[in-house]
């Protein structure tokens, strides 16, 4: 048996790459975190939520509100979440499973700029 | 020959980093300015370049992970974004710099301007990132980069005396008529060149295109250990060639057909035919590795999918990304800017940002999270602290050269 591994939030989950299971495709970066308190009142990770809407308050500053202004632009209102009982494994990645909808950035850009130039659904030659 | 074909990464990653535009030329000038009185500084940067590229390669072997999913895990959010800033900005100047330069070898070669060339070549790049498989597209540039191999070649038929070649390389000090801070500028500029954070971006991420694993590691350190050495071997080459012939003659280097020159006396027609393919293959390889960086950095930053390894539509920011570099660049050098006086600001500028890149591949490669028994030895450890400690020191000392000694006049 091996010993349950202590997980330090801030640094094996913040700012690391999360990768579906199923297909092994880049998701998001951890870009924040969602805390419940327990009855003890001691804090625990419910889930990884990610996109401007979450990155930008971490930021800060003019760019943050840049990020999120964006965000809101384009009909974001809540970031969209992971709930942690999704995660199966936290390595050099964070693996997860479940259905995930693509980001609101990556359905417009592919929608309106990529999908119009032709080649754009074939693999490379 | 498979085997062969397994390194060429390493080659291209290398060309783009030691010969494309603002290194050849760089190391022309400095051939011509200070002999081979710089030659130490080309073989310290071959040395640094080797250790952390074979730890972004390990890294990336290893975890899949390439460089700058490590900026972003290890300096946070803000002072990784400050790191991309940076990065993006000097990577649009490269593009528009390459792209400019390969126009250029087309102008030698046709007589047709350099600015009508300028959006057919941004058009060719863009259709090969577009369309071109990863693999295909590093055989194809990185091999036929390996014409500029004909400066060694255009060297030895000069006959140098190379007594007196080995007399500069071994005295590490300035001409008579040359500063010590114009001297310490220039080390600078080629210890850039030979270091450019995109080269490990490129290279890194290049490991996860091929999908390279554990198993991969020593296709990783092959790639290493004969792409950069290649590069460095060229760029002392470009030097020699231009302080055999123009530094007697008191020729100040700051065009591309001056760079040539040597090559036609030394090895003729033939020679000059072969050069300006190589500077060609070169500039355009450059011009593929540093757009695609720009798509690899911006992904890897916001976790968002990248890789030719998938559909263009299955990684459309990133795509878009490399479009929207493409033509800003393009815009920028049809401004009639020198491309060659962007490349030679920008390498100065990648000097000061060094350490932002190569701390966190250093720190994660010591982390068994990522790295499980692959960690580093104590042999990449003690290099890669000493470089670190230079590369702080360089990056202090880069923009108030470049204002004290007005780049370098």
């Amino acid at each position: 048996m091996t010993r349950a591994r202590v997980l330090h939030a801030q640094l094996h989950l913040l700012d690391r790459q999360v990768v579906h299971d199923r297909d092994g495709r880049l998701v998001c970066k951890v870009d924040d975190l969602e805390l419940d308190f327990d009855d003890q009142g001691r804090p625990y990770v419910t889930a990884i939520l990610m996109g401007p809407l979450a990155l930008g308050p971490r930021v800060g500053g003019v760019l943050g509100r840049l990020m999120e202004g964006a965000a809101r632009l384009l009909g974001a209102e809540a970031p969209p979440r992971i709930p942690m009982a999704d995660v199966s494994r936290v390595a050099s990645a964070v693996h997860v499973g479940g259905d995930l909808e693509r980001p609101a950035l990556e359905r417009w850009v592919r929608t309106h700029l990529i999908e119009p130039i032709p080649g754009a659904r074939h693999e490379a030659e | 020959m498979k085997k062969f074909l397994g390194i060429t990464l390493g080659i291209l990653t290398a060309i783009g980093g030691f010969v494309d535009i603002g290194d050849l030329v760089a190391n022309a000038l400095v051939g011509s300015r200070f002999g081979m009185s710089l030659a130490w500084v080309v073989l310290l940067g071959v040395v640094g370049i080797c250790v952390f590229a074979e730890m972004s390669g390990r890294i990336a072997a290893v975890s899949g992970r390439a460089v700058f999913d490590l900026v972003r895990e290890r300096l946070g959010p803000k002072a990784g974004l400050a790191n991309l800033g940076a990065s993006f900005f000097i990577l649009g100047m490269t593009v528009a710099a390459e792209i400019g330069g390969a126009a250029l070898a087309l102008e030698l070669a046709t007589g047709v301007n350099y600015l009508l060339c300028v959006p057919a070549v941004a058009f060719a790049a863009w259709l090969v990132m577009w369309r071109v498989k990863f693999e295909t597209l590093e055989r194809v540039f990185g091999l036929a980069g390996l014409a500029l191999v004909i400066f060694v070649v255009a060297l030895w038929q000069l006959g140098p005396d190379w007594a007196q070649l080995w007399h500069q390389a071994s005295h590490p000090v300035p001409p008579q008529d040359e500063g010590v801070p114009t001297y310490l500028y220039y080390a600078i500029a080629l210890l850039g060149g030979a270091m450019t954070p995109y080269e490990v971006f490129f290279f890194s991420s290049g490991g996860v295109e091929e999908k390279w694993t554990r198993r991969d590691l020593s296709v990783s350190r092959a790639n290493v250990l004969i792409g950069f050495p290649l590069g460095g071997l060229l760029s002392l080459a470009i030097a020699a060639c231009a302080a055999t012939v123009l530094l007697p003659a008191h020729v100040q280097v700051d065009s591309l057909d001056q760079m040539v020159l040597p090559v036609a006396l030394g090895a003729g027609q033939v020679g000059l035919a072969l050069v300006i393919l190589g500077v060609f293959a070169a500039t355009f390889g450059a011009t593929l590795e540093v757009a695609l960086s720009s798509g690899y950095s911006l992904s890897q930053y916001f976790g968002w999918q990248w890789g030719k390894f998938v559909r263009p539509r299955e990684a459309a920011r990133f795509h878009a990304t490399i479009l929207v570099v493409m033509i800003v660049a393009t815009a920028l050098i049809l401004t009639t800017v020198d491309p060659i006086m962007v490349t030679e600001y920008s390498l100065v500028f990648s000097a000061a940002a060094l350490p932002l890149t190569y701390l966190p591949v250093l720190m994660i490669a010591n982390d068994r999270d990522y790295m499980q028994d692959k960690v580093n030895g104590v042999f990449s450890n003690t290099l890669g602290t000493i470089f670190m400690i230079l590369l702080v020191a360089v990056s202090i000392a880069a923009i108030p050269l470049m204002l004290a000694t007005k780049a370098g006049q």
